[in-house]
């Protein structure tokens, strides 16, 4: 019976492992979508809540009969390179009305178990016209209606709201159109990951602008790391937390994004040692260098996009810029990575359609841009695009031999 | 015919017409050119204007035909000017007039203040009630009941047009328009009251006028238009008798009547909608009221955090700082990572820095060709101590051992223990197991046992079968069992390929 155990060891080992990257890649798993996905979270929750809430300090929420797993992701440095996607071809991100319209309609379905279309667009019109701070909606105008349906379909791909009969789609052509719902309340209210409800805060709407970037740290405010009297423990946890937050949500951490003490946490041989079993148990291979830390996820499941990758022209075109990136120290200029990218476009005129015309170039370099820094591998500083360190893990393997 | 209500000199021509109006309501008809400059001013008109923009705008009214010239004749003249100034009169025409009043209807629509008078209502009880007092009387005057009926008629259209106003000023406050929350709930909280009071008195009211429409019809509605008839005295008309036409309306008139208050095929009262339509406007507004103060009482609900978040989303500075919202509220972000490693990670050692350390193997062709073609994984490098292997390799042998077990095991839905029959020995150990753990379990109410494996991924429910026994023999010996019915679920189903092969076995026995 020794070989069973140590198979189960195995295969338990394994499970968690994929039940870690799946659940960073998607913070939140319904049954009804993925079955397979939630039957192997629910059959290993005990491990992985204590993974996630060991390393990370992230509750795991796994409500079998609900048939829902939720993780609560809390970022310590919110950044603006995951936004919400609409759910279409495009995959555009998310504007301002449609992040707007999200809250508005989580908010007026909460109170209803089932409605239509037409009853929530007639709620979300007045929920607006009694909140000053709130741009008017107008179920007239078709652009506003396909802004609806988008946040609708997004809110039927977490599972928070049902369609029992019709199709959301249709009510882009006519505000007429028949969708039922059924509303998933506590999964709605599970969106919410933000330890600090919005609303205690109590901030006037009219400093909102001014006031906006302070807003942001004190929503991920957790009253468990202490304020400025932090005792020893509280310290040491906000240390482990944020760190491996970051080495386990970002593709790249460079230790010159850390502060002093967590820099210090990360190298001490403790620090060092959790970080190395955490890499492991997530089955993640993870990457020491003197100038930071990246766990790569061999089965690219713990990941929303793939770098280098050839699914899009800015991706290849993204591999091709870094190496004159890597090149240069001090970085490039928009009109010097315009002209490698023109370089590439003229290289390969088969290639990147879309980019192939007057501004072709310019796009192509702002888009392969915004791909690097996405992956930790190039940053912005004073209109110079420079290459990050780890961005050399992508060098030509010849280059050092072949160029003197 | 409102042509001039728009373009650019719209309001010359309107001031024009009104002065045409006014001078009509005092019986000048025909107005020369200083006459109409003269009356100009008093219509709103304050600019100079030069006498041939005025004989300009006035031809133009010609043309669209509501302004008429009258000329007169019987003067002499020395000059055009003179001529023009002195001889030409103009009149509105009929079309002129009609538009006038066209205009003045719309604006007193515009500037009406809807309002439900419940005196409307008493005034239309009263004039039935002075009706049926006309009409037992013998000796009243016909030129009595005609200007009653009149009355009558004139407070029931004004019913209907306040009714509509009013229903129009309804919508348009429940449409909730107003950004001024102060002013907003001052004006529905003062609409809700009058509503509430208005609903109070209106039941007794229409039910005053529905017995006074049946006590005048005790009398006879037709003897009552008859002598309204002649009281009216008709003005003869060229052409046909006016008379039925003129009792025709008086008939469709009572017949609204009837519909209003009471409905002669059984149907509900108009006036019931009226009830319908104030009760839901209470409701909705004392809705929308709620609204306002639960959003300045500020509870910490998921509903209000969403409502905050709905605030912050609007009021976000930049792109970027929608996108970070979007993060540090909801995180159902994906996480993001790089996907290609190094072949065996630790022979780098981790005191390098990345500029020194070899570069991860991209695929070749992805960089040279920059078409899009498909590129594999960096092979597996098979390495180092072959004991390594040889261990991963018995490892694996163990596992496939298991999983084919379990696939043979794995019944999908409930069989009978005897469909097992003969089984290799090893998966026998593994049921053997299974069993064991399922008749340790306690049952529960309906005699059913439940059991996992220690790794939680095989599963067996147990029932009691019939008294029957079953054998399983393997290579080592038999057992012998109640003939329990097994129910083995494994993680992805088992392979359907096995279990019918079990399957197939027992129909075979």
């Amino acid at each position: 019976m020794s070989t069973l155990a140590n198979q189960l060891v195995l295969a338990e080992r394994e499970d968690v492992s994929r039940g870690v990257r799946l659940l960073l890649g998607r913070p939140l798993i319904t049954e009804r979508a993925d079955r397979s996905t939630f039957e192997l979270i629910r059959r290993r929750q005990g491990p992985l809540t204590k993974w996630f809430d060991y390393h990370c300090g992230w509750q795991l929420v796994v409500e079998p009969r609900l048939g829902y797993a939720r993780l609560l992701k809390i970022r310590t440095g919110p950044d603006a390179s995951r936004p919400a996607r609409r759910p279409r071809s495009g995959k555009a991100p998310f504007d301002r009305r449609r992040y707007t319209l999200l809250c508005v309609v989580a908010a007026e379905l909460l109170p209803v178990p089932v409605t239509t279309v037409g009853l929530l667009a007639d709620r979300v019109v007045q929920a607006c016209a009694t909140d000053e701070a709130l741009p008017r909606f107008d179920t007239a105008s078709k652009s506003e209606r396909m802004a609806l349906v988008d946040v609708l379909k997004v809110l039927e791909s977490f599972g928070a709201l049902l369609t029992m009969d019709g199709v959301t789609e249709n009510f882009v052509d006519s505000a007429q159109a028949k969708v039922l719902y059924r509303v998933d309340a506590t999964l709605l209210m599970r969106l919410l990951a933000a330890p600090v409800g919005p609303s205690r805060l109590a901030v006037p709407a009219e400093e909102l602008p001014r006031r906006f970037t302070e807003l942001l740290p004190e929503l991920v405010r957790e009253s468990r790391y202490g304020g400025a009297d932090a005792s020893e423990v509280q310290h040491n946890l906000r240390l482990r937390h944020s760190v491996l937050r970051r080495l386990f949500d970002d593709p790249v951490l460079h230790h010159d994004e850390l502060s002093a003490d967590e820099l210090a946490y990360l190298t001490s041989p403790t620090g060092r040692q959790i970080v190395r079993r955490a890499a492991e148990q997530g089955g993640f291979v993870l990457e020491e260098r003197a100038d930071g830390l990246m766990a790569v996820d061999p089965d690219g499941i713990a990941t929303d996009s793939r770098f280098p990758d050839d699914s899009s022209s800015a991706r290849i075109a993204a591999l091709l810029l870094l190496d004159p990136l890597t090149a240069a120290p001090g970085g490039l200029t928009p009109e010097q990575l315009t002209a490698e990218a023109d370089d590439l476009l003229r290289r390969f005129p088969q290639w990147a359609k879309s980019y192939q015309s007057q501004d072709g170039a310019q796009r192509l370099a702002g888009d392969a841009v915004r791909v690097l820094t996405d992956f930790g591998l190039a940053d912005r500083t004073t209109g110079r695009t420079v290459a990050r360190p780890a961005a050399c893990r992508y060098r030509v393997a010849l280059a050092a031999g072949s160029t003197p | 015919m409102f042509r001039f209500t728009t373009g650019e000199r719209a309001e010359l021509y309107g001031a024009i017409l009104q002065a045409f109006g006014e001078a009509n309501e005092r019986l000048e008809t025909a107005l020369g050119l200083d006459e109409v400059r003269a009356r100009l001013r008093s219509a709103g008109w304050l600019d100079d204007i030069h006498d041939d923009d005025l004989q300009d705008a006035l031809r133009q009214l010609r043309t669209w035909e509501l302004l008429d010239v009258v000329q007169n004749h019987a003067e002499n003249y020395r000059t055009a000017e003179e001529y023009e100034r002195r001889n030409l009169q103009y009149s509105l025409t009929r079309r002129g007039e009609a538009a006038i009043a066209a205009v003045e209807q719309a604006l007193s629509v515009l500037a009406a203040t809807g309002a439900l008078q419940t005196a409307v209502l008493e005034a239309v009880a009263d004039r039935l009630n002075e009706l049926y007092v006309l009409l037992g009387e013998a000796g009243s005057s016909d030129r009595r009941v005609f200007s009653t009926l009149q009355e009558l008629e004139s407070h029931l259209e004004a019913l209907l047009a306040n009714t509509k106003t009013f229903n129009g000023e309804l919508q348009r406050l429940l449409r909730a328009e107003g950004a001024d929350l102060a002013t907003f709930r001052e004006v529905k909280a003062a609409t809700v009251a009058y509503l509430q009071e208005f609903l109070r008195n209106l039941d007794r009211r229409a039910q005053a006028v529905a017995s006074a429409v049946q006590r005048v019809e005790q009398r006879g509605v037709f003897l009552l238009h008859e002598r309204a008839l002649r009281g009216a005295e008709l003005p003869p008309v060229a052409g046909a008798d006016p008379a039925p036409a003129w009792l025709e309306r008086r008939r469709a008139r009572w017949d609204g009547l009837r519909a209003w208050f009471l409905p002669t095929d059984g149907s509900r009262p108009r006036v019931e909608q009226l009830h319908d339509v104030a009760r839901r406007a209470i409701v909705t507004l004392l809705q929308v009221l709620d609204r306002i103060t639960e959003s300045r009482r500020r509870s910490s609900s998921a509903a209000q955090d969403f409502r905050e978040l709905a605030r912050w989303f609007a009021a976000a500075p930049t792109e970027d700082d929608l996108h970070r919202l979007w993060s540090a509220a909801f995180g159902l972000g994906s996480a993001r990572h790089a996907h290609l490693a190094h072949p065996d990670p630790e022979l780098v050692p981790s005191s390098q820095r990345w500029a020194e350390a070899p570069p991860v193997e991209v695929s070749a062709l992805l960089r040279t060709s920059g078409r899009t073609e498909r590129f594999t994984r960096t092979g597996k490098v098979r390495d180092v101590g072959g004991i390594k292997a040889a261990r991963a390799e018995l490892a694996r042998k163990e596992r496939a051992e298991l999983e084919a077990a379990w696939d043979v095991l794995g019944t999908g839905d409930p069989v009978r223990l005897s469909a097992f029959g003969r089984l290799d020995h090893a998966v026998f150990e593994r049921l053997l197991d299974l069993l064991g753990r399922a008749l340790a379990a306690r049952p529960d109410g309906g005699g059913v046992r439940r059991a996992v494996t220690s790794d939680g991924r095989v599963e067996i429910v147990l029932r009691a079968g019939d008294a029957g026994r079953a054998v399983l023999r393997t290579s080592r010996g038999q057992l012998e069992a109640p003939d329990y019915l097994v129910e083995i679920s494994v993680p992805g189903g088992g392979r359907a390929g096995v279990r019918s092969g079990v399957r197939d076995g027992a129909e075979a026995e």
